[in-house]
């Protein structure tokens, strides 16, 4: 039976592992993972998991009541802007910052800050989500 | 790749609906989607002079086909837009759908294959039908359009886990920009104030925007003296800190048209034609921008391209628009397009230079703002208004002198970077 990469990736999410695909031929990292490599387009790549942790750079919010029903108990949630530690751009929740224009403005002015991944189950869906540490 | 078009290729033709609402807007109240989009058609037409029979081909866009509910768009409008038999096909490329559409017919006709392709864009992004009925219809709710809309983005990964348009699209780009250039938060908002004063500005002066009250009539209708005021009230909420909720898209219905021609055969139409000179196409998928959020790797590619297709530098540019479903994004754009000097945007929108009468106008029948957003019609309505800036007939918001090389740039969801360069002959 063929196995899908999404659902790896959701899986592996909810055991707490950023699971990332890295390219044999450019060496470089897909993450969140798809078949063919983001950077060169080789199909040659290689499971491998990233640290989680990374850099906060900015963080805002979304709408109320969200466009995706999934979140309808959690919007307006902070949503951050992150590099994490192997270079891999992510924009992903960003957990326990209530988001005030106050709050928000106090991390501007003090980011960049230290994130850890630590996802999150959103109605039945293992989601990735960052902690300030 | 040659990355050239063979033979020159001219706009002859352009239509285009007001924007708004088919449940509130006179001019559009009581409209199907279908004579919506006819009338958009029999305007192009007419601007270009040309019958039915002279068409090669027709390519209709449609974006979102929950609210429209009619797939098999081309063939289901053909009788509508006089358009039977023809050759054609329904595409989308989200809000770059028209002026992708525009490039495809360039293609198509400098191939020699056509010689005159018309290219339609229509879309209600607050309506749906009612209950199956064939004329009436009903209000859908933001969330859902959202939702709907939304389905064009990254169905894999980035939606299923909480990805928002207004934060990615607005609040973090502009946190990018202060960040970069040394602005502070309370410099930003006042400078999206006034960016939001031009294009409210354009919009009243605009017969065909889904917005013509200027921000300043808006803030006395509300009881506010001073419209700065106003603007940094409740009244004009945050919807992803910094950006605030005038500074972003308004969504509508709407149509658009255009009629492309063989240039040798171009000099027929009865209104002066524009050569399209050239296009850029790139995608991007989520993230849109690395560590550096006001510099997009889509777009550059896109403006490279059309800069090299076309044959022009930067400073040739006399009018730009650039995609302002976000005010904020739409500032990055412009300097990534050289049209304005890095980090200085912002300045050049508290200075008024934006306006029509500035001396870098940009979105002068109102951007998604004022004009308004009606998905696969909205790249057209762009090409529209540059069609009309190029020939002097922008009425109100003329640009003088009228412009002679105009760009335009749209983000199709997301990301499809889309530039057209025209060219009065």
């Amino acid at each position: 039976m063929p196995e899908s990469i999404i659902k790896r990736y959701y899986d592996e999410l909810g055991q707490g592992k950023l699971s990332a695909r890295k390219c044999n031929k450019c060496g470089a990292y897909t993450f969140p993972p798809t078949t063919a490599c983001e950077h060169c387009g080789s199909f040659d790549q290689q499971w491998e998991e990233l640290s989680g942790k990374g850099s906060l750079l900015f963080v805002s919010h979304g709408i109320a009541p969200p466009p995706n029903p999934r979140f309808d108990e959690m919007a307006p949630y902070a949503y951050g802007h992150i590099i994490l530690e192997e270079g891999v751009t992510v924009e992903a929740i960003v957990k326990d910052v209530e988001p005030t224009p106050e709050n928000l403005q106090a991390l501007f002015e003090s980011a960049p800050l230290d994130v850890e991944a630590d996802p999150v189950n959103v109605k039945g869906l293992n989601v990735l989500a960052f902690k300030i540490v | 790749m040659s990355g050239e078009l063979k033979d020159k290729v001219s706009i002859i033709g352009v239509g285009c609906s007001r924007f708004g609402d088919l449940l509130a807007t006179p001019e559009l109240v009581g409209l199907s989607l279908q004579e919506l989009a006819a009338g958009a058609v029999q305007e192009a037409m007419e601007d270009a002079g040309v019958d039915a029979s002279e068409i090669g081909a027709v390519y209709v866009g449609n974006a979102m086909a929950h609210s429209s509910q009619l797939p098999g768009t081309y063939s289901q409008l053909s009788k509508w837009i006089g358009m039977q038999f023809k050759a054609g096909v329904h595409f989308e490329a989200q809000c770059s759908t028209t002026n992708v559409g525009a490039a495809m017919a360039a293609m198509a006709i400098a191939s020699g294959v056509y010689d005159k392709v018309l290219v339609v864009g229509f879309e209600s992004t607050l309506t749906k039908p009612k209950e199956l009925s064939p004329y009436e219809r009903e209000r859908i709710s933001s969330e859902q359009s959202w939702m709907w809309t939304d389905y064009a983005v990254n169905q894999a990964y980035s939606v299923p886990q909480g990805y928002d348009i207004f934060s990615v699209y607005n609040g973090l780009v502009a946190q990018g920009y202060c960040r970069k250039y040394g602005y502070s938060i309370e410099e930003f908002d006042h400078a999206m104030f006034e960016l939001c004063r031009t294009r409210r500005l354009h919009g009243s002066m605009n017969p065909k925007a889904a917005v013509q009250e200027t921000l300043e009539d808006e803030a006395k209708r509300l009881g506010y003296d001073d419209p700065y005021e106003f603007w940094t009230s409740k009244q004009n909420p945050f919807v992803a800190w910094p950006s605030r909720i005038r500074s972003l898209v308004t969504a509508c219905d709407g149509a658009s048209a255009m009629v492309l021609s063989r240039a040798d055969t171009a000099n027929n139409a009865p209104n002066a034609p524009v050569q399209l000179r050239g296009f850029g196409i790139s995608q991007g998928d989520l993230p849109w921008y690395a560590k550096d959020p006001t510099l997009w790797p889509s777009d550059r590619i896109a403006f490279q391209e059309a800069y090299a297709m076309s044959g022009i530098q930067p400073e040739d540019v006399d009018y730009l628009h650039c995609h302002d479903c976000s005010h904020i994004s739409s500032i990055c754009a412009a300097e990534q397009s050289g049209y304005l000097p890095a980090g200085q945007g912002l300045s050049y929108a508290e200075q008024g230079r934006l306006r029509y009468d500035g001396d870098r106008p940009m979105s002068t029948h109102g951007g998604r703002h004022a004009f308004g957003h009606a998905w696969a019609a909205s790249a057209g309505s762009d090409t529209y208004e540059a069609v009309k800036q190029m020939r002097s007939a922008a009425g109100k918001r003329q640009i003088h002198p009228a412009p002679r090389v105009s760009m335009i740039h749209t983000h199709g969801y997301a990301m499809i970077s889309t530039v057209l360069v025209l060219e009065r002959g």
